[in-house]
């Protein structure tokens, strides 16, 4: 298959280049069996038999392995070749002078989509750069992480200052004079919002357990956020609906169904959040490539089997202000002003701006900021958006943070941060940090895909979540690649994920004296680097 | 003997803690065995001290300060009239303390050897981290009334008494949040407990514990100078032990696979969207697991064989036909046949 002509598609153009031990393979088949991108096929090989400097020309067959060199077959280092072969005779190597994306636009006239992660290179994080470097040890309580208690609920919804809070007396007796806004007490980890499509079902159903799992047996108040993908009607009608914040988003996909569900829910859901974007592609819309949309998702979302795109923005919006009048509103009244409505935006520039607006919201209606950081992974997105559009999670979260702290309004409106915590293995600590910083909570996709066996990275391994072959059944949509997954293990893994992440926040909680959580404790948080300290206006150390 | 009195305030001037200690030191020294000390709050009164032959020393002491008895010695005797602030026989590793009246916060903190007795009630985290060391005797910790909160955190061995007397108003005997993090020892109590932490067990006393408490209650009440109530504190009916729960059953709640039988909804969450029995597939599972398909075109087939003597699988019949449950759809058929009579998709 090796190509004649120079302008043709090259092995040594592909992102991987499989390498192949002929001596240890037992032609078992398993390889080419297990490869969901049909990146390597058995092959027939004409090989000269006799000694090489024989002139007696003889010639045999054998049968190898080989990769195919193809733009849509191709190989993205997910390694389940190497998994299944029982003798390590072949594995996929990266290939550093890769030219794909080039040779695909040059014959597709395409831009090039991809999924996953970002593909920034991930050293020098900010986050990584900062220690929680103010412990108490004679100042003030210290704190045994293992046997102490902690508090680690946030609230989410709108937070009124005393000042504001209706109350009259009636002789001895303290009543509400209008009624307060809706604020619930949660965990402070979102389960980021992954739609039905964007995930398999299984996936999506395994977070959906392991978020009542963690409620109704652990005793951690845990949310999910159902994505823009609608929810399946029987969880809405189920007593696990509080557990799950309802998205909607500009392409409005599921919401007939949650509509027409709504008279017979026995409990209102944990909340609402408005997505106008989203970090690893802010400004774009949603995409689900046509390969994913298998049949109980067109179901559904109400569509036919197409790329579904949701627009960049939410059509009948034009500003801050008539988003509160109009988006919040409605959202609002559609579980009678009992359910906190919540807005993510992707972190910009203007983050502050809007947050600001938002902290003048005259109706008390706007229940969360959710900020999500260029660093976050997605189901699919067009390269250039996921790699070159985006603001880092960190300083915008701080800047939103101290923007209400000047103005004495913090906690008003709680902000949650997400977009790729956990990159270099320290999820609690990412969240932890990012709570100093000023964030009530965090949310995360990508942790939960990584506890289901998620075999890509942050470097280009794997990355095909947008096509709908994802190895590990997570992203999929063909049924048997879906079938992979072991929903019962994916959701046990995160529970326990989760269950250590308790342990380790309190063990950053319990060294700074802290048995509550430490939102906007930047007192506790060092830095090394003279410019985040000065940006963050944390303390630098050296 | 004689007994060397010590008045630590004379004049309005009160010794300090250093000097009478070093005082102590020095009478112990001249042979010294028996102190009567009328304390004004020093620190640490009755601890670490020894004499060299052996024998044993007593303290009688009224108003000391915190620590009495702490780090206290075998063959030390501490007699408190009255109360005593925080920290009780800290650290002790063999003396009889008796206080007739309150202890304060931590008392018998850390002991792990003697005896503390306390007339009264005791403060806050009282009893935490006791130890026993196995080649000495447990500590023993006997208190008449009750303790403050966050008692026995974390204790690790020895026996603990809390008689629950004169505690009928209190909802616990044992304050909130007691025995957080204990793993060894044992706490009698007798009265009403609250907010015990989730790593103990309550227990019913057998033969070995009510001999324990009869033996021993006899000697502590004489101690504190309340043997009429021996009797009234002997009625097994409203005591009970507290253990650690073993490390095995800590681990009680019921798996995320369990909880999904038991409380799930039975054909899953999608159960009328898609066709999912919840069977797991492996890489390069036979039959319907796999993901493609063989298929063989009779007509371009020249019978060569090739495809039925290298299916990995052992999965094409003589026939030529595809036993899909052995079929892995690795493709081999379709790349050794030298007329593409096979296809795979």
């Amino acid at each position: 298959m090796a190509s004649i002509n120079v302008n043709e598609l090259q092995k040594s153009d592909l992102p991987w280049i499989i390498e192949y031990d002929e001596s240890k393979c037992i032609q078992c088949g398993k390889c080419t069996a297990a490869c969901s991108f049909n990146a390597i096929s058995p092959c027939v090989e004409f090989r000269k038999s006799n000694s090489i400097n024989s002139p007696d020309r003889k010639f045999e067959k054998v049968l190898v392995i080989k990769q195919n060199i193809s733009l849509d077959n191709y190989c993205r280092g997910c390694g389940m070749c190497s998994n299944v072969c029982p003798n390590g005779a072949i594995k996929a190597v990266r290939n550093k002078d890769d030219k794909y994306s080039v040779a695909y636009r040059a014959q597709k006239a395409d831009s090039f989509k991809k999924g996953g992660r970002s593909n920034l290179n991930t050293e020098g994080r900010t986050l990584d750069k900062i220690k929680i470097g103010r412990i108490s040890q004679m100042t003030d309580p210290s704190l045994d992480a293992q046997r102490h208690t902690f508090e680690l609920r946030t609230p989410f919804g709108r937070v009124l200052k005393a000042d504001k809070l209706n109350f009259d007396t009636c002789g001895e007796v303290l009543y509400e004079t209008t009624s307060l806004p809706p604020v619930s007490w949660i965990y402070p980890i979102i389960f980021g919002d992954m739609s039905i499509g964007a995930v398999s079902w299984r996936m999506w159903e395994a977070v959906a357990i392991a978020t009542a799992y963690l409620n109704e047996v652990m005793g951690i108040p845990v949310r999910m956020c159902t994505g823009e993908g609608g929810i399946p009607t029987k969880l809405l009608k189920s007593r696990y609906a509080k557990y799950m914040i309802l998205q909607i988003a500009s392409g409005h996909f599921g919401w007939n169904r949650i509509l027409k569900a709504m008279p017979d829910m026995t409990e209102d859901p944990a909340g609402i959040i408005i997505k106008i974007g989203q970090g690893a592609k802010p400004g774009d819309g949603g995409l689900l490539q046509a390969s994913k949309v298998a049949r109980y998702v067109q179901e559904i979302r109400g569509v036919p089997k197409a790329d579904l795109l949701s627009p960049p923005t939410h059509q009948g919006l034009y500003s801050i202000e008539e988003s509160v009048q109009k988006m919040f509103l409605s959202m609002n009244a559609a579980f009678n002003f009992k359910v906190p409505v919540a807005v993510k935006v992707a972190a910009s520039v203007t983050s502050v701006s809007v947050y600001n607006n938002l902290l003048r919201d005259p109706y008390n209606i706007v229940g969360g900021f959710f900020l999500d950081g260029l660093a976050a992974g997605t189901g699919a997105a067009h390269e250039i958006s996921l790699n070159h559009t985006g603001h880092p999670i960190t300083s915008k979260l701080r800047d939103c943070y101290l923007t209400a702290v000047k103005q004495g309004r913090q906690g008003e409106i709680p902000l949650f941060a997400g977009g790729g915590l956990g990159q270099t293995g320290s999820f609690a600590a990412d969240a932890f940090k990012l709570i100093c910083l000023g964030a009530n909570g965090v949310f995360t996709g990508s942790m939960l895909l990584e506890t289901a066996g998620c075999v890509g990275s942050d470097t280009g391994k794997c990355n095909a979540c947008n096509t709908g072959l994802c190895p590990a059944g997570i992203a999929a949509q063909n049924d048997n690649l879906v079938k992979r997954l072991d929903v019962d293990k994916v959701a046990q893994n995160i529970v326990n994920y989760i269950l250590a992440t308790d342990i380790e926040l309190k063990k950053l909680m319990a060294p700074i004296g802290c048995s509550s959580l430490p939102i906007g404790r930047s007192d506790a948080l060092i830095t090394v680097d003279k410019h985040i300290s000065n940006r963050l206006d944390i303390q630098y150390a050296c | 003997m004689t007994v060397c009195k010590i008045k630590t305030l004379k004049n309005n001037t009160r010794m300090s803690t250093q000097e009478l200690l070093q005082t102590i030191s020095k009478k112990i020294e001249e042979g010294v065995t028996d102190f009567d000390i009328e304390a004004c709050g020093q620190h640490d009164i009755g601890g670490s001290s020894w004499t060299k032959s052996g024998g044993s020393l007593t303290f009688r002491i009224t108003n000391p300060g915190q620590r009495v008895g702490a780090m206290a010695m075998d063959g030390t005797k501490i007699i408190v009239e009255g109360s005593a602030p925080a920290d009780v026989g800290w650290l002790n590793s063999g003396a009889e303390i008796t206080v007739k009246g309150d202890g304060g916060d931590t008392s018998a903190h850390c002991a792990a050897g003697g005896k503390i007795y306390i007339g009264g009630r005791t403060g806050t985290r009282s009893g935490a981290l006791m130890k026993h060391d196995p080649k000495f005797e447990p500590p023993e910790f006997w208190v008449l009334k009750n303790t403050g909160s966050f008692s026995f955190e974390f204790m690790s061995g020895g026996i603990a008494v809390i008689c629950g007397y004169d505690c009928n108003e209190l909802q616990s005997v044992l304050g909130n949040r007691s025995c957080v993090g204990m793993v060894g020892g044992t706490v009698y109590v007798r009265g009403r407990i609250y907010g015990l932490a989730s790593c103990v067990e309550t227990v019913k006393l057998n033969k070995f514990d009510k001999d324990f408490l009869k033996s021993g209650m006899k000697h502590f009440l004489q101690n504190i100078g309340r043997t009429e109530l021996e009797q009234e504190l002997l009625d097994f009916s409203d005591w009970c032990k507290i253990v650690p729960l073993p490390k095995e059953s800590k681990i009680n709640k019921i798996t995320v696979k369990e909880f999904k039988a038991a409380e799930w909804f039975k054909d899953g969450l999608f159960g009328d969207l898609v066709e999912d029995n919840g069977e797991v597939f492996s890489l390069a599972q036979p039959g319907k697991a796999r993901l493609r398909t063989p298929v063989w075109n009779k007509t371009k087939c020249v019978n060569c064989k090739l495809c039925i003597k290298n299916c990995p699988q052992k999965a094409i019949k003589e026939n030529y036909l595809l036993i899909d449950e052995k079929c892995i759809g690795c493709g081999i058929c379709s790349a050794v046949c030298p007329v593409n009579a096979w296809t795979i998709s």
